[in-house]
């Protein structure tokens, strides 16, 4: 597997089309951030400032309500991102080994990104799956009842395929 | 208006429906504490000291987001103080252990709330947040591991300086005010207003002192003496010296809690070792060490009087010019031109202003028939439409911008007409630049679309204007849309601004420097008439705002303080009493005709063009007299140097841009032996052997009283307003009509093919005027802004230069060197040259006169051309 250190490069025509798209009222903040994110996989932050020209706000403004959502982010995210359960019931299902084994398996730490951009690492305080529990996500899908093996599986799958590219 | 009975501790109170229970109480004396509410600020609940308990169910509130009601409440219950120590706890644990050092001091309000629940010790485990501290520039020292999260920063930021410089980053325990991206200040939009650091409760934010530390031992409330917005300001003194400076908590003011860079930290100049602290006489040989030499007050004076006589009556009355004060008060200019025309007896007085300002206000005087001479800034909030034509005053009159951007904010549509995309015209519903016909091109096309489509104010013309008839034919060949096209006009624009205005209540903000562009007098015409054609006068406003550069350029003028007006703004028709203009004056020092001129609080050699012309002028008087407060060029040229006073050390009074006429009382003394200028006018004319005595500052205040009616409430109260003119004034006087002025057809304006760019010299926001004050602070120096040429892309294309270099810059007075930066804002064919850096070479690009061809430009607009070096 070769290491990428650069993301993927931002396709500023998509953002721009975004910004152009949304650019009516101070209302559209956040379904324009929640359509940046969802198409470059993250908010840029030199699109801070397009985005609050577009609805008449302050860049600072724009940025403060990026940071308040744990939603947004201002890094590059991996292709997949996974989320880890750490709420109660998964808590008691033994979801601290869970997360400890992805670590290891990923080489990763919490808020962490690989190198090649392919995973990401979070935890969150509850998927709302707990009759899954210990359960994560990754981007989309759920996985539940996990186990080591189950954990190493499911990664596999996800795993850098050298043909992608 | 409906009133509310409510209970609060039992007591039985009345308010007005709609207010907060905060309020409420504070009406009736009920001091409920607070630290994120601020009067001026949306209230905004964040910091829970207001809490108030309902008696009935037993809930708490927070009283300053909580409407008064038909209630009964509580404010001061053992629960309730409880709940408020516990509070102050938790704030106390995450702040750091640096009382002592602090220089929030004794204003602290969360210690002064500490420690009136008796918050000593919070007994919890410290939870300090350790924040990097920020001091990289000159001004503001950020130590957020100190901030308490009122958001009261934020907010003044967001809603009354509407920069939008700072908001809150990331959420919980990591909270914390940043700029974008979280740079430092100097990196960001900031422009170091100071107004955050004035409202801030903690020691988070305090302005950089360089000179002192801790709480100032008094605080004396002044006005600022930098621009013409006259902001009320609180002087913190500690000893003789004058060490912070704040917004003042007067009620009614033009600024409220803010401020701009100038008025709070400029201030600098007082301390300088420049100022002048004693008289001083030329010493007789060149072969002195030292120009001058110090004498006694006596001494000095009688000099000057027997100097002053005896080139009277060697050479008549006619040979003396007397050169006032934009920046001395009303009192001083008064008694200046008194000693001008009625004891010396020249028509020759002038003022440093005149050319800054004064020349546009008296003509707006006189076409408004006296009608217009007050305009209240506050009043901008309630204009549905702003018209903002060539002027940036965010750079001139910041305090004016703030008002202006807050009337946006609450919904008044902006125009801007301007060559420059100024940051006020990225807010604007509309901006035209200005084509090859200039701002009187588009302002005309206007006026013409306003006429045809009938979609002008018509009571106001019927009742109140004359002419309209005329003036509509002169639009004749104006039809719709004939603007199209013509010199770069797009009659979409014009018809888009016709459309916004249409039956809008609209207000007008011009520069002083209005009549120095080409077509100055024009543009002053077309404003003039859009003004008479939208209805946007009313008797207590004119509707028409000018950003005066200077702190008392109206009351110079109203005292005359000018070639031709007398005290009261009363013309002077006869050209055997009028006095001469700049540059007829400097010629007559060239010729001999003028032999000894009095210059008081004035730098001749630093904002006037050609100022080698200039000196070599004022070297050939016989006798010269400089009464200012700090060692500049032009009083080393002086034969007397009186040591005057600055506005913190004087009494007085100043009018500013509103027409708000403002009293101060001194807050520290003179420095040695400086004394205030009044005083000094004083003691000349006692020498002079005039019967009348001027030994208080209320002796010359009952006769200004007394002899200008405009003035008829001049230091009754610390603030009044100068009265509009009677006689003539069509809303006092039936029959009395304003008059439609000739408007200009819309050809192109002239272009010099030798000079084809317009060069703007222009304020920039931490300089005043030429800077022979702001220059004196080291931190407005070390600020590091010098005060690079603007280009726009297209000319530092056809220069074939990159982003960075330095140019030369030519007109046909005199050229400039300096670096030059890349303005993206900027329309080609302009150039913007930020004044008063670099000794204010940038002037010498102008020439001293304006005559009434098309093509001249004034002071602080040249013919240039550019080349690369």
């Amino acid at each position: 597997m070769e290491p990428n250190s650069s993301p993927k490069p931002i396709d500023w025509n998509q953002v721009n089309a975004i910004i152009e798209e949304h650019r009516t009222r101070k209302w559209s903040l956040i379904p324009m951030l929640q359509a940046v994110q969802e198409a470059i996989g993250y908010i840029p932050p030199e699109a801070i400032e397009p985005i609050a020209d577009a609805l008449n706000m302050a860049p600072a403004e724009v940025q403060g309500v990026v940071t308040f959502y744990a939603g947004f982010s201002l890094k590059p995210k991996g292709k997949c991102v996974l989320k880890v359960c750490r709420g109660t019931a998964c808590h008691v299902k033994g979801s601290r080994s869970i997360l400890r084994h992805v670590k290891n398996e990923l080489q990763l730490e919490e808020g962490e990104t690989s190198p090649d951009y392919q995973f990401s690492l979070e935890t969150v305080a509850c998927l709302g799956a707990c009759f899954l529990a210990p359960t994560m996500m990754v981007n989309r899908d759920y996985y539940g009842k996990l186990n080591p093996a189950k954990v190493t599986s499911v990664l596999g799958q996800y795993r850098k395929n050298r043909e992608d590219d | 208006m409906e009133s509310i009975v409510l209970t609060i501790n039992g007591q039985k109170v009345t308010c007005p429906a709609g207010v907060s229970l905060l309020t409420a109480a504070d009406q009736h004396g009920i001091k409920i504490p607070t630290l994120c509410y601020h009067p001026d600020l949306k209230p905004h609940g964040a910091c829970r000291m207001c809490l108030v308990e309902d008696e009935a169910t037993g809930r708490l509130m927070a009283s300053c987001v909580t409407p008064a009601a038909a209630m009964s409440v509580l404010t001061h219950t053992p629960r309730i103080l409880n709940h408020r120590r516990n509070i102050v706890r938790l704030m106390m644990a995450e702040h750091p252990e640096s009382c002592i050092v602090c220089n929030k001091g004794n204003r602290c309000e969360l210690r002064k709330i500490a420690a009136s629940l008796g918050v000593g010790e919070n007994g919890l485990y410290p939870m300090p947040n350790p924040i990097p501290y920020e001091q990289l520039n000159p001004f503001i020292i950020r130590d957020l591991s100190k901030c308490i999260l009122c958001g009261k920063c934020i907010r003044a930021d967001h809603d009354l300086v509407v920069t939008g410089a700072i908001d809150y980053n990331h959420r919980g325990f990591k909270s914390r005010p940043a700029t974008l991206y979280e740079k430092p200040l100097e990196d960001s939009i900031c422009t170091f207003c100071g107004t955050c650091v004035s409202i801030c409760p903690t020691g988070a934010l305090s302005a950089k002192n360089t000179r002192y530390a801790g709480t100032p031992e008094r605080e004396t409330d002044s006005i600022c003496g930098f621009c013409g917005a006259g902001c009320s300001l609180t002087i913190g003194v500690s000893g003789r010296t004058v060490v912070d400076v704040n917004p003042s908590r007067r009620k009614v003011s033009v600024n409220g809690a803010t401020l701009c860079m100038r008025g709070h930290f400029a201030g600098d100049f007082l301390n300088t070792p420049d100022r002048l602290t004693r008289p001083l006489v030329r010493n007789p040989g060149p072969s002195a060490p030292e120009t001058h030499a110090p004498v006694e007050w006596d001494e000095a004076i009688s000099l000057v009087a027997t100097r002053l006589s005896e080139v009277r009556r060697a050479h008549g009355s006619k040979s003396l010019a007397f050169i006032g004060s934009s920046k001395c008060s009303n009192e001083e200019n008064y008694l200046f031109q008194k000693i001008g025309r009625e004891i010396i007896g020249t028509p020759h007085v002038m003022s440093g202003g005149w050319e800054f300002g004064q020349r546009l206000l008296a003509r707006i005087d006189e076409e408004t028939l006296g009608a217009g001479r007050v305009s209240p800034l506050s009043d901008l909030e309630n204009a549905e439409v702003i018209v903002v034509v060539q002027a940036d005053p965010e750079n001139s009159v910041p305090v004016a911008g703030y008002h202006v951007k807050r009337a946006v904010q609450k919904g008044s549509r902006l125009i801007v007409v301007d060559a420059v995309r100024t940051d006020l015209a990225r807010r604007a519903a509309l901006w035209i630049a200005p084509g090859l016909s200039g701002a009187s091109g588009i302002l005309n096309a206007l006026a013409g679309q306003l006429v045809a489509g009938k979609h002008f104010h018509q009571g106001f013309v019927d009742q109140l204007c004359a002419g309209f008839d005329q003036f509509k034919d002169s639009y004749a060949c104006l039809g719709p849309n004939q603007a199209d096209g013509l010199n770069g006009m797009s009659s979409a624009s014009v018809n888009a601004a016709a459309d916004l205005i249409y039956g809008k209540k609209t207000a007008f903000v011009m520069p002083a420097n209005l009549l120095d562009f080409p077509d100055g007098s024009q543009t002053l015409n077309a404003i003039l008439n859009l003004c008479f054609l939208t209805g946007g006068m009313g008797p207590k406003n004119s509707g028409l705002h000018v950003l005066v550069p200077e702190n008392n350029l109206a009351g110079a003028l109203d005292m005359g303080a000018a070639p031709d007006m007398l005290p009261g703004r009363i013309k002077i028709h006869d050209a055997g009493k009028k006095g001469m203009d700049w540059e007829a004056l400097v010629a007559a020092m060239e010729t001999g005709q003028i032999k000894a001129a009095y210059i008081m609080g004035e730098n001749l050699l630093r904002s006037l063009p050609q100022r080698e012309r200039v000196a070599a002028a004022l070297q050939k008087l016989e006798f010269l007299v400089v009464q200012d407060i700090v060692r500049n060029r032009t009083s080393e040229m002086a034969h007397v140097i009186l040591p005057g006073a600055s506005v913190y050390e004087k009494h007085g009074s100043f009018t500013n841009m509103e027409g708000r006429i403002q009293t101060f009382a001194p807050a520290v003394p003179p420095p040695g032996q400086a004394r205030p200028d009044w005083e000094i006018l004083g003691l000349i004319v006692r020498a002079m052997g005039y019967p009348e005595q001027y030994q208080s500052i209320e002796k010359i205040r009952q006769e200004i009283r007394h002899t200008v009616p405009m003035y008829q409430g001049l230091g009754n109260h610390y603030q009044e307003w100068v009265r509009n003119a009677e006689a003539g004034n069509p809303f006092v006087c039936g029959g009395a009509r304003f008059s439609f002025l000739p408007a200009s057809d819309l050809a192109q304006m002239p272009v010099d093919p030798a000079y084809p760019i317009l060069a703007h010299i222009c304020p920039v926001r931490y300089h005043l005027g030429g800077g022979t004050r702001t220059s004196r602070s080291e931190r407005i120096c070390a600020y590091g802004k010098q005060g690079e040429i603007e280009l726009a892309p297209e000319t530092i294309r056809s220069l074939g230069g990159d982003g960075a270099g330095s140019v030369r810059v030519i007109s046909r007075f005199g050229s400039i060197e300096r670096a030059y930066k890349e303005n993206r804002n900027l329309s080609e064919g302009h150039v913007l040259i930020p004044m008063a850096v670099n000794r204010n070479d940038a002037i010498n690009l102008a020439g001293l006169t304006k005559s009434d061809d098309l093509n001249a430009t004034g002071w602080t607009i040249s013919r240039v051309r550019i080349e690369r070096i």
